[in-house]
């Protein structure tokens, strides 16, 4: 029935106008607030990044050249859909009449409207302003996003239309549909998706990514090794001196013999002139065949160097290891004093090939020792996370704080000792710390001792002091307890109220009023909140009076669990940055983000697991009469020490992946490394720490893997 | 001598899980609690030790009132009330003697406990006890591996450590068959005459507390409805038996 009439009503077309004129506003007459007021927002928030992205083009983009350009495109495009709309309508009207037919040919509208937006794209841009403002902008990407803009448009008039005539509400998915088509064509030139350009530069990629892929031969030193041989030559040749004796063949070492063994220098004026020396005749044998050797003068100081000007200094070796070569006599400049015959040295040189040594190379040693250091970072912050996250999760499971339940007045007398008792143990480490050589001088025993003092002295404080209370309310009247609980909440709740009031002020106010203002008003704020907060807690106290119960564990366990999901929420490299600027770059500020990360992370899983056991056995534990640290060991650690450690192995795993990362920004280990090579164009090192990276990660993956396959 | 006054338990959630519960269990009997599921028969036992807070009333047991003491005094109660559950509760990754000797948590000094340290004497009692069980080979056995009923023995002998001078038996045989009930009842009514230990039961089959029971007492939501021995039972008529079970109930068993 009510199907024939929804068949029979006719669209609204005061509300598609509406909504025409103002996107969503017929659908919102219609009572339609929420789904009026979404597409409102969509079609402003679709537009504005539209014109934004296309004003992108331009250095210095103007945006009212874009918002221009951007809307004649849309109105181009909406006459173009509206063309094609009546199209559609005068086909249907007299042409297609069944169903199926009319539902082709609305599909057929979509294809056809996008065909035609590409074919007809460039008149579309050249149309939508000048060709300065065209060149402002990303016109394809334009006409793209307006199209889509206009199909938008008019499906929510359309949508407003059939609202209106209160015809069943309408399937979204189209308006989704078009909208996820308009982000897709922005994101793609936001994110500057270059297909040639990948293709076109993957040519040049492959010669470093070749040096990447397969880097070990710079994992390795190697000698070149060199053949030298001399022979002497007396310059200048006075008359009838015959020189050093000629060298003679040798049987299985490379030699030369020079002939003569005695001539002149040549002569270099300071008119430019050349007076070539003496030539000799260099014959060569036994180097290695085909190699070239090069040919050096030693002048009778002893510093050899490449003659040039007179004659072929590189010479190719024939395939028998001999040469046959002729050069004159270089210049060289000799002292005054030294005037006379002198004795020079022709020497050639072979680079013979390089030489495998078997030695690793200094980049090879340094990417070991980063991946050693980075292994290790991720286990010592594995370690130091289990350390503290096991006692932390216990505080962060909820079936085992939840019915730790005391009083308010047990809570009072527990703070009203338990601070002063940490003052006392603050105290003392200070005074025990002092005699053996403070903070600097016994880290480990100081570290001890303040754990130690603040455990014991603390635990100590906050029994008695709620043993106190407890008593003072068994044999005092009720008035004095109340009171005494009411004072240390009041006290408590102003001095955060006094902390909260300077935050404000500090925080908050400075921020419009400027530092200057607020500093002034920070002490009024500071006692404002510590009036509000004290008076507050202190009526709440008192009013709850001494028998009233407050669940702590509940409370611990919320604000443990609050704290955590904050730590953990911050990535592992924002923490490495605070480490960074804490300790200085290194492994240490490494460990410390890690851990910090690995802490919450780990505390996360934990106390997760301990909240899934089974509550039969801490039920039956308990009713033998065991206290909670029993029931725990008995009870809770059996059923929580597979999950526990399976949980550690895998954190160890992602920590020594995630220290290579953190090496990156400056927190030690190999990434450290990398990063610089990466940064220097050094591709072969690189390389060998990327398989370094990759090999340990795989194997850390198997072992822990294996390891955790065992103990579930 | 127990005496349980005005016992009344509201749970945070509003539920009425007991109303003003007056009973009074003497010595050395062999007390069953029946009614159906939901009736607050778990929330009584387990009040009785303090596992579930009460609201209100008073639990006098030997004259002093477990609900007035204090968490150190309510484990020094605890220790001399043995309790076994209906899923045994054991710790099922465990050894049977580590189950076991868990019972003897409350005589041991804690730092002891942490590193797994018993007294000599507890260890020996600790094999008595299996072997009164008749399970005397298993105790270094994992306590998962052992059936259903073997389990439940572990959980008597656990109670047994206590050397208790009452069990309170949480639906003891609801998850084993009936042969295997009458074997675990037959050990609880061992102890019960041979040691002279009160026993508080909650049972469904009424065939099973006419067996065992000296004295029986019904809950029906919350609320007391029946008081009597065994022999009564026998002897209940059927509108009395509806009142305790509903108006549904059929008689099963009897």
């Amino acid at each position: 029935m009510s199907d024939y009439q929804s068949t029979e009503k006719r669209p609204s077309l005061i509300h598609g106008l509406l909504s025409f004129i103002l996107p969503g506003l017929g659908q919102m007459i219609a009572g339609q607030w929420a789904r009026g007021i979404s597409l409102l927002i969509s079609v402003i928030v679709l537009g504005f990044l539209s014109i934004w992205t296309i004003a992108q083009r331009a250095r210095f983009p103007d945006y009212e050249v874009s918002t221009r350009v951007f809307i004649l495109l849309l109105l181009q495009a909406g006459a173009l859909l509206v063309f094609l709309i009546a199209l559609r309508y005068l086909l249907g009207r007299f042409f297609i009449k069944d169903v199926s037919g009319q539902a082709l040919t609305q599909v057929g509208l979509g294809i056809f409207y996008v065909l035609t937006l590409l074919l007809v794209a460039d008149s579309l841009i050249a149309a939508a302003g000048s060709a300065s403002d065209i060149s402002q902008v990303f016109g394809s990407t334009g006409v793209l996003a307006a199209g889509a803009l206009a199909a938008f448009w008019f499906w929510q008039a359309s949508d407003a239309a059939r609202i209106g005539a209160d015809i069943a509400v309408p399937s979204m998915i189209p308006a989704v549909l078009i909208a996820c088509v308009l982000i897709f064509v922005l994101g793609w030139n936001i994110t500057k998706i270059d297909l040639p350009k990948a293709v076109r530069e993957y040519r040049d990629t492959q010669v470093i990514l070749r040096r990447i892929v397969w880097p070990w031969q710079s994992a390795f030193e190697y000698e070149t090794q060199a053949v030298e041989v001399s022979a002497k030559i007396q310059a200048p040749c006075p008359e009838g001196a015959e020189g050093p004796p000629a060298n003679q063949p040798q049987e299985d070492e490379a030699y030369i013999i020079v002939t003569p063994t005695c001539g002149e220098l040549t002569e270099r004026t300071l008119t430019g002139s050349i007076e070539l020396g003496t030539e000799l005749s260099i014959v060569g044998g036994n180097f290695a065949p085909g190699s070239t050797v090069e040919i050096l003068w030693k002048n009778p100081i002893g510093n050899p160097f490449r003659p040039r000007g007179v004659g072929e200094t590189t010479i190719q070796v024939g395939p028998d290891g001999s040469f046959v070569t002729n050069l004159n006599i270089p210049s060289a400049v000799i002292p005054d004093t030294a005037a006379g015959a002198q004795i020079h040295t022709l020497i050639v040189r072979q680079e013979s090939a390089v030489v495998f040594t078997g030695n690793l190379s200094r980049e090879m040693n340094l990417a070991l020792v980063g991946m050693l250091e980075t292994i290790m970072l991720g286990l010592m912050a594995t370690f130091f996370g289990i350390i503290l996250a096991v006692p932390i999760s216990f505080l962060a499971a909820r079936n085992l704080m939840s019915p730790i339940v005391t009083t308010l007045s047990g809570v009072a007398g527990g703070l009203l000792l338990m601070v002063p008792a940490l003052w006392l143990a603050f105290i003392g480490t200070n005074q025990i710390s002092g005699r053996i050589g403070g903070l600097e001088g016994a880290p480990l025993v100081t570290a001890s001792t303040a754990i130690l003092l603040v455990a014991a002295l603390g635990t100590l404080g906050w029994r008695t002091g709620s043993w106190g209370m407890r008593t003072l309310g068994e044999r005092a009247p009720d008035i004095l307890s109340r009171v005494v609980t009411a004072l240390v909440f009041g006290i408590l709740g102003a001095a955060l109220g006094y902390g909260l009031g300077t935050g404000f002020s500090r925080g908050i106010l400075s921020i419009p009023l400027g530092p200057e203002a607020a500093a002034q008003l920070e002490t009024r704020t500071a006692i404002a909140g510590a009036i509000l907060l004290g008076t507050l807690s202190l009526v709440y106290a008192y009013r709850q009076g001494v028998h009233g119960e407050i669940s702590i564990g509940i409370v611990v366990y919320a604000i443990v669990r609050t704290l955590m999901n904050i730590i953990r929420s911050i990535e592992p490299l924002i923490w490495a940055l605070v480490g960074i600027i804490w300790i200085g770059p290194g492994p240490f500020a490494g460990t410390i983000a890690l851990t910090i990360h690995t802490v919450a992370a780990l505390g996360k899983l934990y106390s997760e697991s301990i909240e899934s056991i089974d509550p039969g056995p801490i039920e039956a534990i308990q009713a033998t009469g065991a206290n909670r640290i029993q029931t725990i060991m008995y009870a809770v650690v059996p059923q929580v020490l597979p999950p526990f450690i399976s949980f550690t192995i895998y954190r160890w795993d992602i920590n020594v992946r995630l220290s290579t990362i953190i090496g990156l920004v400056g927190g030690g280990g190999i990434g450290f490394i990398l990063i610089q090579w990466i940064r220097q164009f050094q591709y072969e090192p690189a390389g060998i720490a990327v398989w370094l990276i990759t090999i340990t990660v795989a194997a850390l993956d198997y072992i822990s893997s294996e390891i955790r396959e065992r103990f579930v | 001598m127990l005496q349980v006054e005005h016992l009344t338990k509201i749970y945070p959630d509003g539920t009425v899980a007991l109303r003003d519960v007056n009973f009074t269990v003497e010595e050395g009997e062999f007390l069953v609690i029946i009614g159906l599921s939901g009736s607050g028969k778990s929330t009584l036992l387990r009040c009785i030790n303090r596992l579930v807070e009460p609201t209100e009333g008073r639990i006098l047991w030997n004259g002093r009132d477990i609900t007035q003491a204090n968490q150190a005094e309510l484990r020094m109660i605890r220790r001399e009330i043995g309790m076994i559950f209906q899923h045994f509760n054991l710790v099922r990754r465990s050894s049977v003697m580590t189950n076991v000797l868990s019972g003897r948590l409350g005589y041991t000094p804690p730092a002891w406990s942490l590193v797994n340290r018993y007294r000599r004497a507890d260890r020996q009692r600790a094999v008595q006890a299996l072997a009164r069980v008749g399970i005397p080979d298993k105790a270094q056995n994992r306590a998962d591996q052992l059936s259903g009923g073997q389990q439940q023995r572990v959980g008597i002998a656990r109670a047994l450590m206590q050397e208790p001078k009452m069990i309170l038996a949480d639906e003891p045989v609801a998850s084993l068959d009936p042969v295997l009930a009458h074997s675990i009842l037959g050990y609880l009514e061992k102890i019960n005459q041979e040691d002279n230990v009160t026993i508080l039961c909650s049972l469904h089959f009424l065939d099973l507390v006419q067996r065992y029971a000296s004295k029986v007492i019904g809950l029906r939501e919350g609320r007391l409805v029946f008081e009597g021995d065994s022999e009564d039972i026998r002897q209940m008529s059927d509108e009395r038996f509806r009142e305790i079970y509903g108006e549904e109930a059929e008689r099963l068993g009897a």
